[in-house]
């Protein structure tokens, strides 16, 4: 009977939906491992400085090449330089680079994705031209040919504004590599996040509740960003997951053929590239910064699984 | 009669993050040989449940945990996966609630049905799909030959309906299980397909089970009516008994809250507050006392059992009580 | 008889598909085809067919959730078919609908106050200090605790959430509510308690509901009025107590006979109606029923029956029938 009857819900709450996935992704082993790994990288690479023994520039030519010992955890390189403390540096590269490629990328993808989505039309068609035509071209061959194109001109036109300003921020070159290695991948990096993000929002607006929100009288912009957004969260959030580790390997992988950064600062991929040479005689060379740059990958991969098993529970409850 | 299929205490378990929740809870069914069940309760109660674990077909996490499933002198919880998959299909049929994602989109119907033939008798390519014709005739598909060779999708829902019953039939089983096969359909595709149920049952002399949410819909096709509520069986009885005779509170109120061609429109129906517990959170004793416009206090410490009815007809049983008298442990 | 609150005037809707596995054909779904209905205030009308007689169409059109491809909707002097999203805003408030799925009909991000208290703010009719008490009165409305309103969807059971959906439909306190299937995908002891719930509703502030649904049983409980649809058509429209005594459509006469009944014995002993509804991308021609009617003559697969009333308020569209006493079943083999 409804009359006067009022309802009560009951005491006890069933927990969240984030707290549901937290605790999820919690009992996978390998999601905590990865997480873990990743937590001391990221701490490693805020506090490396303070952490390093050594400075990651300095040379001591009188120790160079030595195998790992415990002065030198990683040994020490052709200039006797620190490997461990070039590797700590390394994974600060590593990540401002992952960091503000993925930022860039997620949101340049994330507003086209959802505008495209959400609204359809010639906007939607020619985005998708766009993606397509963009994931069909080799990754290094498009960053090599913007790089190529655009790195001469720029340096022209930096070298110019110094002359100008007499600035001495348009003589460091280190800016024009990463804007130019980094902003073309997030170039290139955008475009599945914009296909996730569409395909996500093309199911949600015809779900029952967008359709009531539109029923209500509430406008597109709200709709998008109350309704729509907040529940396709879940696989974009696996998605940056994987898109930050592949954001490192391309850092690496651009980095070792030498487009990326540029010696002196230490990069993964530089290191490689330098180990690589003289791998036969000294392996501690080449197998630190690899391992490192595998183990991350690995935990990468292994967070992003456990966060789609989290947030996207099939079959159980 | 002899019984085809004799269930006596199935408990079944959902594995939870928390803990194992208990969906069925000590139910107790019979099957006769020839005979159509209907299983009525409301989503959640543990009736497709019960149905899907006698054929191991459960899904994950969700486990059969006590009881035993006697069908023609042989336990099947306690059998084999590779028992079982024998079993299914040639001594028992399914038919599923929704006929689209029952049924393989890649795959001509034809094909999908001579499968279970080819594998079920060993039966020669040819000769099953001759029978896969047969079959299809037999399930009221005008042109069985040509559609055949049809994509289910190139199938109205009726007509996907009748594929499945068709592939049910396909091993001539001694039981058919339709868990809820009409409620994708309309109004007057289900009254076909009950008919048709119906209609194979005679002819074949097969044992059904059909489990719905409508009680109304298998009064015509059922011969005894179990009502499930909460994972336990609260009601067992002759169809015309039970119509005209429910006694357990939770069938009255289902069958006072339902609208009907008779009533008088626009008062209030007769509801039953509240609603189904959670499994894993049921209450102690009867688990449908906390609606209960009749409760005691016996109803909230002890489990009523299922018991006579005193005074009605035989086999008509009841766990209450209050309304079945008798029946406390 | 006062002015209708809301006319349908020669509604139509058609889909454009494309077919094939490379969408290569093209073709169109005829869901709506020149409907024509007035729903007075305070009344409940009901819509019933099986699917794709473009019931739910009819509510999505008239509320300008889908955009009808002709024909008008007038409600309060204004065409409302015609307007974009911005002339529409203002009459949304008054026209609101109830969906079928309680489990996909509230954002699952939001609680429910703040579900409740989005339309009340957008549309500016109440104040933030003020909406604690709107909301607390609103749940009291729908039979639901205050407490609701800092609980999540996924907390709530199926019921539950129905009654919050329509108390989100009563937010902007409207005239007119669709109910598009409300209680069809419910548990049946929570049918009757929303049933109660929308008809005390209708009592209290006098609410003009469009009821869809293909429980006949269920229409008979609530409706003032019901027209019986069949692909894109009304082939009946009359006061509730005149169809269900006295059936004249043959389609509406079969869909009464294929109710189930709670009597064992009457369940045994129906007329069926054979074969099934015609895809609506390929109406057939002349009345659309014929390829199922017991009565079909050669007109019938030529000439589209008009909707004619042939008692007062009850409306029939068939050729076979002219009036409620000469009618030519008697003579028909069926």
């Amino acid at each position: 009977m409804t009359d006067g009857t009022i309802i009560n819900p009951p005491e006890d709450r069933p927990s969240s939906l984030w707290r549901d996935a937290w605790r999820r992704l919690r009992r996978n082993r390998l999601a905590v491992a990865g997480l873990v790994v990743l937590a001391v990288l990221v701490f490693v690479a805020a506090f490396g400085p303070w952490l390093t023994p050594y400075d990651f520039l300095s040379q001591n030519l009188d120790a160079r090449n030595l195998p790992p010992s415990l002065g030198h955890p990683f040994g020490t390189d052709d200039l006797g330089r620190d490997v461990m403390s070039r590797v700590i540096y390394g994974a600060r590269t590593a990540f401002l680079v992952a960091v503000l490629v993925t930022v860039v990328a997620v949101l340049i993808g994330v507003v086209l994705g959802a505008i495209a989505g959400f609204y359809g039309g010639r906007f939607d068609k020619t985005l998708m031209w766009v993606t397509d035509m963009t994931m069909s071209v080799p990754q290094l061959l498009l960053v090599v040919v913007i790089n190529a194109s655009l790195k001469q001109p720029i340096s022209l036109w930096m070298e110019a504004r110094y002359m100008e300003t007499m600035n001495p921020l348009y003589r460091n070159s280190a800016i024009i590599d990463f804007v130019l290695v980094f902003g073309s991948m997030a170039l290139i990096s955008w475009p599945p996040y914009a296909r996730l993000v569409r395909a996500q929002v093309l199911s949600i607006r015809n779900r029952p509740y967008v359709t009531a929100a539109r029923a209500l009288g509430l406008t597109n912009r709200i709709i998008l960003t109350r309704y729509v957004m907040p529940n396709a969260v879940g696989p974009l959030i696996v998605a940056i997951s994987a898109g930050l580790g592949t954001a490192m390997v391309l850092e690496s992988a651009f980095s070792f053929l030498g487009i990326g950064v540029n010696p002196p600062t230490p990069s993964w991929g530089n290191m490689i590239s330098d180990g690589l040479r003289v791998w036969t005689n000294y392996p501690h060379l080449l197998l630190a910064p690899a391992a490192v740059l595998a183990v991350v990958t690995v935990a990468f991969n292994f967070l992003g699984d456990g966060l789609n098993d989290a947030l996207n529970p099939k079959g159980q409850k | 009669m002899n019984a085809l299929l004799d269930i006596r205490g199935l408990t079944i378990d959902i594995d939870r993050d928390s803990g194992p929740a208990r969906v069925v809870d000590g139910i107790d069914l019979t099957v006769a040989e020839g005979e159509s069940l209907g299983i009525v309760g409301e989503s959640g109660c543990g009736k497709s449940l019960t149905m899907l674990s006698l054929v191991g077909l459960l899904p994950n996490r969700i486990r059969a945990t006590g009881g035993v499933a006697d069908f023609a002198g042989k336990d099947l919880l306690a059998m084999s996966s590779e028992e079982l998959r024998r079993l299914r299909g040639s001594q028992i049929g399914f038919i599923f609630q929704d006929p689209m994602t029952s049924l393989n989109p890649v795959m001509r119907v034809g094909a999908q049905i001579a499968e279970a033939l080819v594998y079920q008798s060993g039966m020669a390519k040819p000769a099953a799909m001759e029978r896969a014709a047969e079959l299809l005739e037999l399930v009221g598909i005008p042109s069985p030959r040509d559609r055949l060779m049809a994509y289910p999708h190139e199938l109205s829902g009726g007509m996907r309906q009748r594929v499945m019953i068709a592939i049910g039939l396909a091993g001539s089983p001694r039981l058919l299980i339709a868990d809820e096969p009409t409620t994708a359909l309309d109004v007057t595709i289900q009254a076909q397909i009950v008919d048709l149920v119906r209609d194979l049952k005679d002819r074949f002399g097969m044992s059904v089970v059909w489990i719905t949410h409508d009680l109304a819909l298998i009064a015509g096709l059922a011969d005894r009516i179990a009502v499930l509520y909460a994972g336990t069986v609260v009601e067992d009885s002759p169809v015309d008994v039970l119509f005209e005779r429910p006694t357990h509170p939770y069938t009255r109120g289902l069958l006072a809250s339902l609208p009907t061609l008779t009533d008088k429109p626009m008062s209030r129906l007769p509801s039953i507050a509240g609603t189904p517990p959670e499994p894993g959170r049921r209450p102690p004793g009867c688990p449908f006392a906390p609606r209960c416009a009749l409760v005691t206090a016996v109803c909230t410490t002890s489990v009523p059992r299922l018991a006579p009815v005193a005074g009605s007809a035989p086999g008509h049983r009841a766990a209450c009580f209050v309304t079945a008298g008798e029946g406390a442990s | 008889m006062t002015a209708p609150l809301l006319s349908i005037r020669n509604l139509t809707k058609e889909f454009p598909v494309r077919l094939g596995a490379f969408g290569e054909r093209a073709a169109t779904v005829h869901a709506l085809d020149c409907l024509n209905i007035d729903i007075s205030e305070g009344e409940t009308l009901s819509l019933v067919g099986e699917s794709g007689c473009g019931k739910s169409t009819t509510g999505y059109c008239v509320l300008n959730i889908q955009r009808p491809t002709s024909g008008s909707v007038i409600y309060a002097g204004t065409d409302i078919a015609q307007l974009d999203d911005d002339g529409m805003r203002p009459f949304r408030r008054d026209l609101q609908i109830v969906f079928q799925d309680p489990y996909s009909t509230l954002n699952p991000r939001m609680t429910i106050g703040e579900a409740l208290a989005e339309p009340i703010l957008f549309h500016g009719l109440a104040r933030k200090s003020e909406i604690r008490d709107r909301l607390h009165q609103l749940l009291a409305d729908v039979g639901l605790s205050e407490r609701f309103a800092s609980r999540y969807p996924h907390e709530l059971s199926g019921g539950q959430r129905q009654r919050v959906a329509i108390a989100r439909a009563l937010a902007c306190q409207p005239r007119f509510i669709v109910c598009d299937e409300a209680i069809s995908a419910l548990d049946v002891s929570v049918q009757a308690q929303i049933l109660n719930l929308l008809l005390d509703l209708q009592q209290k502030y006098g609410l003009t509901y469009l009821f869809i649904a293909h429980d006949l049983a269920v229409v008979r409980h609530i409706s003032d009025r019901v027209g019986v649809m069949y692909l894109g058509r009304l082939a009946e429209l009359a006061p509730a107590a005149a169809l269900f005594v006295q059936p004249l459509h043959p389609y509406t006469r079969a869909l009464l006979s294929a109710v189930p009944s709670t009597d064992p014995r009457a369940a045994r002993t129906r007329q069926r109606l054979q074969g099934e509804v015609p895809s609506p991308l390929a109406p057939p021609p002349g009345c659309r029923f014929h390829t199922r009617c017991p009565l079909a003559r050669a007109q019938c697969r030529s000439d589209v029956p008009p909707l004619r009333e042939v008692v007062s308020g009850h409306s029939v569209a068939c050729h076979a029938v002219s009036s409620p006493t000469a009618t030519n079943w008697e003579h028909s083999p069926a």
